[in-house]
């Protein structure tokens, strides 16, 4: 009996233990392997991603600096980061959990396999294993060119995609494509993600109300979502299809709390009324006593004559 | 024979003697000479030398790239920043921009890694905030909720409005600034903020001591000043750099949006996805602080909805702490 009650106790620590601390991951995302070869340039740009996304929490690699969160994130040479696979480091990048964010909005697919790159090599037993299936990225079609256009009468921006497939450029068709509009601090999308048709092609309704620079410029950026397929395919298109905006400078108006070369003219008036007005009385009165003295001075000499 | 073959030898030598003394005279003369004038040279030449000679007394320095490199003593000079450099850009602004920030309060937990963020950054104490988290509720009935509040920025700041040395300004991109170089603390915006943005360093600020002779950034109001005021700056030295907000990034909720208006765009710090400002704030209700007092914010809150996770009442374990 006790060992019964042990027995379920220990079950239930275990499954408790489970749910708080792992992190589970879909089998098909823990096979993903990564489409191109790890090497010193992957190391290296991956190092410079970690340095600015990452280290913040995880610290500097093998020195344990990691920061305290729950669950702890753990070191990227600890050997619990390093029994992950490459497709479950890929998965838990783009996921996140809370408090990890996900990544899938700051870094491409690319740029994860790269920053994995520099994980691995703090690990010296490891040897990867290459995606053999896709080979090295652009199996699906190399040398992507998208060209981005717009069609007026219809409000909608077109993306045409080719690529070289079997040694002949040919359009790249059901693919999917994204379209976004560049602000300030990100990447705003534009309509939604669409597949290719079998020209190439795909069409994207354009918000009439964007707001462009001062002519009414928009900067595009096209993307190819799928990474491993294409490679990084990306183009960047200005097109004046926005609103023209301009909106003057927020401390260009005459207001009580700008600066002095810009006080509100009724404030000016009154002050300058006001000052005006005192000081005109104090000249009358000075007048006036000047009157009252001379007035004194001749009533003087009346007197003496 | 031998005699006067000496004796001739003699005479001869003795007239080579007399010969010679007189021109050996000169020739010893200039020999001297000319070996004076050059010891003499050489010393004063020497002297030059040491006198001009470096002092090869060498000092460790980390250059800015992270290297130990060594330097003479005497070829180090001092160099100031231009900080006035430093005050021109952080009087004007950004230009073409008005920047927003959405708070999203359906999903505040009161992470406080916004808090932390930002005391790092302007180096302040724990106690002192440039945002407070709110404990917020309604009524009785209704459920609390934490609503962070930093400062408002205003299109009408009243704090602005009634500094009597010009020493807080309002920029072209909107941001209420203030210049701690010019403060002398008389605390009159901290009376006239309608949202208790502003607090004031009554006490010596925290690393004053590690600060020391840094160059004052008006984006940043580091080194912070004993007897002035400070508030946020919605991290204008980032925005400077394209980055968004410390507080914004840090977020692990996904509270704060941050953006331009004139892009009509914002930017969620903790996904990193880009919104329509007008479509955010239609379809969620956005809204600003006291709307009534006519201060026009530039930061806007979503309302409370739909929080799918549970309060948790951190007031009581405060005062247990206090």
């Amino acid at each position: 009996m006790i060992k019964k009650y042990l027995f379920l106790v220990l079950i239930v620590l275990i499954s408790f233990h489970l749910s708080a601390q792992e992190w589970v991951v879909p089998a098909e995302e823990g096979v993903k392997l990564s489409p191109f070869a790890f090497n010193d340039s992957t190391r290296k740009v991956g190092a410079d991603l970690y340095n600015t996304n990452c280290k913040s929490c995880h610290g500097d690699p093998g020195k344990n600096n990691v920061i305290n969160l729950v669950p702890p994130p753990p070191d990227v040479a600890s050997v619990k980061m390093q029994t992950n696979s490459d497709g479950a480091l890929h998965f838990k990048l783009v996921q996140g959990r809370a408090p990890m964010p996900s990544f899938k909005n700051i870094l491409s697919s690319t740029d994860i396999w790269r920053v994995i790159s520099f994980v691995r090599s703090f690990n010296d037993k490891y040897v990867q294993v290459i995606d053999t299936k896709k080979g090295m990225a652009g199996t699906a079609a190399s040398n992507v060119k998208i060209q981005v256009a717009w069609v007026k009468e219809q409000n909608q921006v077109q993306m045409v995609i080719s690529g070289m497939k079997e040694n002949k450029i040919q359009p790249v068709s059901g693919a999917e494509v994204k379209l976004f509009a560049k602000r300030y601090f990100g990447n705003l999308l534009i309509d939604e993600a669409r597949n290719t048709d079998a020209q190439g092609k795909a069409l994207f309704n354009f918000p009439k109300d964007l707001p462009g620079d001062s002519a009414g410029f928009v900067q595009l950026i096209a993307k190819l979502s799928d990474e491993a397929a294409y490679g990084e395919a990306k183009a960047d298109t200005t097109l004046a299809i926005g609103v023209p905006t301009y909106r003057p400078p927020l401390n260009e108006q005459r207001a009580m709390w700008n600066v002095v070369q810009k006080t509100p003219i009724w404030l000016l008036l009154a002050y300058t009324f006001t000052v005006l007005v005192v000081w005109g009385f104090i000249f009358y009165v000075l007048l006036q006593i000047r009157a009252i003295y001379k007035a004194g001075l001749r009533k003087d000499h009346e007197t003496t004559d | 024979m031998s005699n006067n073959n000496n004796s001739t030898d003699d005479r001869i030598n003795s007239e080579g003697e007399d010969k010679n003394s007189r021109r050996a005279f000169f020739k010893n003369f200039g020999l001297i000479g000319a070996v004076a004038a050059a010891g003499g040279a050489a010393i004063y030449s020497g002297y030059k030398y040491e006198e001009s000679k470096p002092n090869h007394d060498m000092v460790k320095v980390l250059t800015a790239d992270n290297r130990l490199v060594e330097v003479p003593r005497d070829q180090i000079k001092d160099i100031k920043l231009d900080t006035s450099e430093l005050q021109r850009k952080g009087r004007e602004g950004l230009k073409g921009h008005r920047f927003v920030m959405v708070i999203d309060l359906s999903k505040c937990r009161n992470a406080r890694k916004c808090i932390s963020a930002c005391q790092g950054a302007h180096h302040l104490r724990p106690y002192e905030y440039h945002i407070n988290t709110l404990v917020m509720q309604e009524s009785p009935e209704t459920a609390p909720y934490y609503m962070p509040k930093p400062c408002q920025h205003c299109d009408n700041p009243p704090c602005v409005a009634v500094c009597p040395v010009n020493a807080t300004f309002k920029r072209q991109d909107g941001i209420v600034l203030i210049d701690n170089e010019r403060c002398i603390g008389c605390r009159f915006c901290i009376a006239a903020c309608p949202y208790s943005a502003r607090l004031f360093h009554w006490e010596e600020p925290l690393m004053s001591e590690a600060d020391k002779g840094k160059p004052y950034n008006i984006e940043l109001n580091v080194p912070q000043k004993k007897g002035t005021v400070t508030k946020c700056l919605f991290s204008s030295d980032r925005l400077r750099e394209g980055k968004l907000p410390y507080c914004v990034s840090a977020c692990p909720n996904g509270v704060y949006y941050f953006g331009d208006e004139n892009q009509d765009a914002v930017t969620n710090g903790t996904t990193k996805e880009t919104y329509r400002l007008s479509e955010l704030l239609r379809v969620n209700g956005g809204y600003h602080l006291m709307p009534e007092l006519g201060t026009k914010p530039r930061v806007f809150y979503l309302p409370p909805k739909n929080r799918l996770f549970e309060f948790k009442d951190t007031r009581d374990q405060d005062k247990e702490k206090i």
